[in-house]
């Protein structure tokens, strides 16, 4: 007879579910900053110089770049459940979850070399 | 085989605060996801040229920028706090049922004021 080492056979839903929540906590700590600096420009409290000194430096560029990974793997988890959840056809599911996370990784990659090429 | 109800059976449970926290938190965080490729957008106009950066600071003042910077304001300051609400429950905090249900108010309350305050200041 099998004997189920742990509770939770299915590790990848613990994993889902943890690094749900580390993302979720990187991101109530770094989401705010890129949030002041839009409302900052939008009420012209800065000027684009002011604007590109800032983004310009390095922590910048770190903290964009945490950021951006926090918030795709963030997202990435919580479409995937809500299409889990609504969409029942494997069918569809899987392909749907499939380019989900193509687009995703492209976006990524597009925003990180923006940040990096920021000069 | 025939039709089997399938999770999460909105049509059949009876609507409750904590519910309608937990689908609204769904539906900001989608709201939010599309925001995604607009502030990517808005973040190259911002650090091209200045014509660029003209271009794009006129667009956030035109009232779809507005209206698109409502959204996603609401929308996050929502996520924001039924995600710190989420958190404190997997924490173990206001784990109650009571608790539960009158924290999906204070959220549900926190994100009308948040909206009206985004309303007048944008």
């Amino acid at each position: 007879m099998r004997t189920v080492k742990e509770p939770g056979a299915a590790h990848s839903g613990l994993s889902d579910w943890y690094w749900q929540r580390l993302s979720a906590v990187v991101l109530l700590l770094l989401l705010p900053l890129p949030f002041y600096l839009l409302t900052a420009v939008y009420s012209g409290n800065l000027d684009q110089q002011a604007l590109l000194d800032i983004i310009d430096h390095i922590y910048s560029r770190v903290l964009h770049t945490l950021l951006i990974l926090a918030l795709i793997v963030h997202a990435y988890m919580g479409l995937k459940v809500i299409l889990e959840d609504y969409v029942h056809r494997i069918f569809w599911r899987v392909p749907l979850i499939g380019a989900m996370l193509v687009i995703m990784t492209g976006f990524g990659v597009w925003w990180l070399a923006l940040i990096w090429a920021w000069a | 085989m025939a039709e089997r109800p399938l999770s999460p059976r909105i049509s059949i449970y009876r609507w409750h605060p904590t519910m309608i926290a937990s689908l609204a938190h769904r539906a900001s965080g989608l709201v939010l996801v599309l925001f995604v490729p607009l502030y990517l957008w808005l973040l190259r106009g911002m650090t091209g040229s200045s014509e660029q950066f003209e271009a794009t600071s006129a667009w956030l003042h035109s009232g779809l920028g507005q209206l698109f910077l409502w959204v996603a304001g609401v929308s996050l300051v929502y996520h924001f706090v039924n995600g710190v609400r989420f958190l404190s429950i997997d924490t173990g905090w206001f784990e109650s049922r009571s608790a539960l249900r009158s924290s999906a108010f204070v959220v549900l309350g926190i994100t009308a004021v948040a909206a009206v305050i985004l309303a007048v200041i944008l």
